[in-house]
């Protein structure tokens, strides 16, 4: 009896996306499209949601593509996204992501923590080429959004390895400065969040050389603008938007949130392949960056959230097998991390095998004549076992 | 016959096998990789192949080498090609580099599909392969050029060519072509995805090499009574 009842209870689907749903009072259901670089019909589609506003995505829409708006691209993501994907977007000329559980998860969580409390630190993790990524993209989109402050470090790995000047630290005696990779960072930094530059006030007085000083009370923008200007001192200047942005989170007046997204926070603990003039190798906390982002990463600032992501791809002397947080943090990662909430991200399911194949064959991808028949789809389940990056590189050449 | 024949045969079989040698005892038979074959229920064969099925249930077969596969996406003619384009057995880079050629073809044409007017969208052929084949066609050179004694000089004198020797001398073509006009810091795929979409329309350097044949053997139709075959 239960189950018959149940049965008739769930409506189709169709029904459900082209219904408008008044739940929030920001009127999520009538958003239009922005009229981008394509407009499209307004026809139903079982892998596409015109549901474009994260806040208002639920698991009604697990496994739909959904459009990033052309317009927030650039601004939120000047530095995020894989590079295989950043490809796929200038090839399809949009950009849709996939809407997908450990996403969602995540963005209810964001929801209902309370921010008065310290952090919470979220961890996504999962074998290679899952959609780790991917998620922490949609996540950061959100926080975007919802206009918080998004710091976004696109690949901690990057700061420990391949850095072809290491500078000694002018602030602290046996620290490096890496002076590039901060000066990159910060005018990423800039373009994402271009409002909040000008409404953030600095509480302290920061001095650089004995000529250059930035006093009190001036806006965050000028901070940054040296920092990019100034490449020499540039990350003492990252040091020092941290701090500030540490202090002023959780404040009552004027209070902002504080999204920290890190992809690849493995790299911050660990081991790294630079070394020092005499040859000895640099261990990561004398690098004046990593010094920094790692007191971002404690729990002792409130009016926020940490969304850190593990990777095996950039790591260093990690063995590729490796996956899951225990092995890839090690002791002194897991220990500063603890305790997180941990978002496994699984390979795609079936439906999200349809979507993702659908999408493809939409946007003219699968150009073979035989990938668009059973067989060929049977053979690309087979071959990529439903993980996404394997996917992704087999539809490529066919 | 039997001398050779029973040799092979023996129960016990040495530690080092004839395995990859194309010069296996006739009594070996072929290995079959299609996968429809097998999926033929027992009622709807015909005798031969009721025959064919008895045979190869007693007699050994060869093992299959890498390239032959079940895959509904093999295609002769690419193997044919990553072959020619293969250094030193290293089919694995040359692999590569045929699979990055044809996502760089496709990536160009389906850019150009997407910005293109409603109108012109048709005519903008995406799929690599079809790309592929039919620029090989346009390279092919329908007629060649043998060097042919007669009085003591060497003549070049027009020739028929046959379909495998046509089909090489384009592939064959197209990868000098890609490997010696190219800039020091162009990549393989890079190259050779240019050069085939242009062969594919018609122009570019390896198609001129084919007009400029088609040039030499009319030029030299004099001579074509010299060919004896």
């Amino acid at each position: 009896f239960l189950h018959y009842s149940l049965s008739i209870a769930l409506p189709p689907l169709s029904y459900l996306v082209a219904q408008v749903r008044p739940l929030h009072g920001s009127g999520c259901g009538q958003q239009q499209e922005a009229v981008g670089m394509e407009m499209r019909p307004e026809t139903f589609s079982i892998f596409r949601t015109q549901e474009n506003d994260p806040d208002c995505q639920s698991e009604q829409h697990q496994g739909q593509y959904y459009t990033v708006p052309p317009s927030h691209f650039h601004t939120v993501f000047p530095h995020g996204l894989p590079p295989r994907y950043q490809q796929q977007v200038k090839t399809f000329n949009e950009g849709c992501v996939m809407v997908r559980q450990p996403a969602l998860e995540l963005i209810s969580h964001l929801k209902r923590a309370d921010y008065s409390k310290p952090t919470l630190r979220y961890l996504l993790y999962g074998v290679k080429g899952s959609g780790k990524t991917m998620s922490l993209c949609h996540t950061v989109h959100y926080c975007s959004t919802q206009g918080w402050l998004v710091l976004h470090i696109p690949d901690a790995h990057l700061w420990v390895k391949n850095c072809k000047e290491l500078l000694p630290s002018s602030y602290h005696a046996s620290r490096f400065d890496q002076p590039i990779q901060a000066s990159n960072w910060l005018r990423n930094f800039r373009t994402t969040n271009e409002n909040f530059l000008s409404k953030i006030k600095l509480r302290q007085r920061y001095v650089w050389t004995k000529r250059e000083s930035t006093e009190e009370g001036q806006p965050l923008g000028e901070l940054v603008d040296m920092g990019v200007s100034r490449v020499k001192s540039s990350s003492d200047v990252v040091g020092a938007v941290l701090k500030e942005l540490r202090l002023q989170a959780g404040g009552t007046e004027g209070g902002f949130r504080l999204a920290v997204a890190v992809d690849g926070v493995n790299g911050l603990w660990g081991r790294t392949t630079l070394k020092k003039e005499d040859k000895s190798p640099v261990a990561p906390e004398e690098l004046t960056l990593v010094h920094n982002l790692r007191k971002m990463i404690n729990n002792d600032w409130c009016g926020g959230a940490v969304i850190a992501t593990l990777s095996q791809t950039g790591s260093l002397y990690a063995p590729s097998s490796a996956y899951l947080p225990q092995e890839l943090l090690g002791e002194e990662g897991f220990d500063s991390m603890d305790p997180f909430i941990p978002v496994p991200v699984s390979l795609y399911s079936e439906k999200e095998f349809e979507s993702c194949y659908l999408y493809y064959l939409d946007r003219h991808w699968l150009q073979h004549p035989h990938s668009q028949t059973e067989e060929g789809k049977k053979e690309l389940i087979f071959l990529s076992n439903r993980n996404p990056s394997v996917l992704e590189r087999l539809c490529a050449f066919l | 016959m039997a001398a050779s024949l029973t040799g092979l045969l023996k129960p016990w079989t040495p530690r080092v096998l004839l395995v990859r040698w194309s010069r296996y005892n006739p009594y070996y038979l072929e290995p079959e990789p299609r996968k429809e074959v097998y999926h033929i229920p027992e009622t709807e064969l015909t005798p031969e192949q009721k025959e064919e099925r008895e045979l190869k249930s007693v007699r050994p077969i060869k093992a299959a080498t890498n390239s032959v596969t079940s895959s509904v996406f093999n295609d002769p003619v690419l193997s044919k090609f990553v072959n020619m384009m293969m250094k030193d057995g290293d089919k694995i880079i040359a692999k590569g580099i045929i699979t990055q050629t044809l996502e760089n073809m496709k990536r160009k044409q389906v850019e150009k599909y997407h910005k293109a007017p409603e109108g012109k969208k048709a005519e903008i052929e995406c799929n690599p392969y079809a790309i592929f084949h039919q620029a090989l066609e346009n390279c092919k050179p329908v007629i060649g050029l043998a060097s042919i004694q007669k009085g003591g000089k060497f003549y070049q004198v027009p020739i028929p060519l046959t379909d495998n020797r046509r089909r090489f001398l384009a592939m064959k073509w197209m990868i000098t072509e890609c490997r010696d006009n190219k800039h020091r810091r162009t990549l393989m795929y890079e190259k050779l995805s240019q050069e085939l979409l242009a062969a594919f329309s018609k122009e570019g350097n390896v198609v001129k090499r084919k007009h400029e044949l088609h040039k030499m053997a009319e030029s030299n139709r004099a001579y074509a009574h010299y060919r004896w075959w």
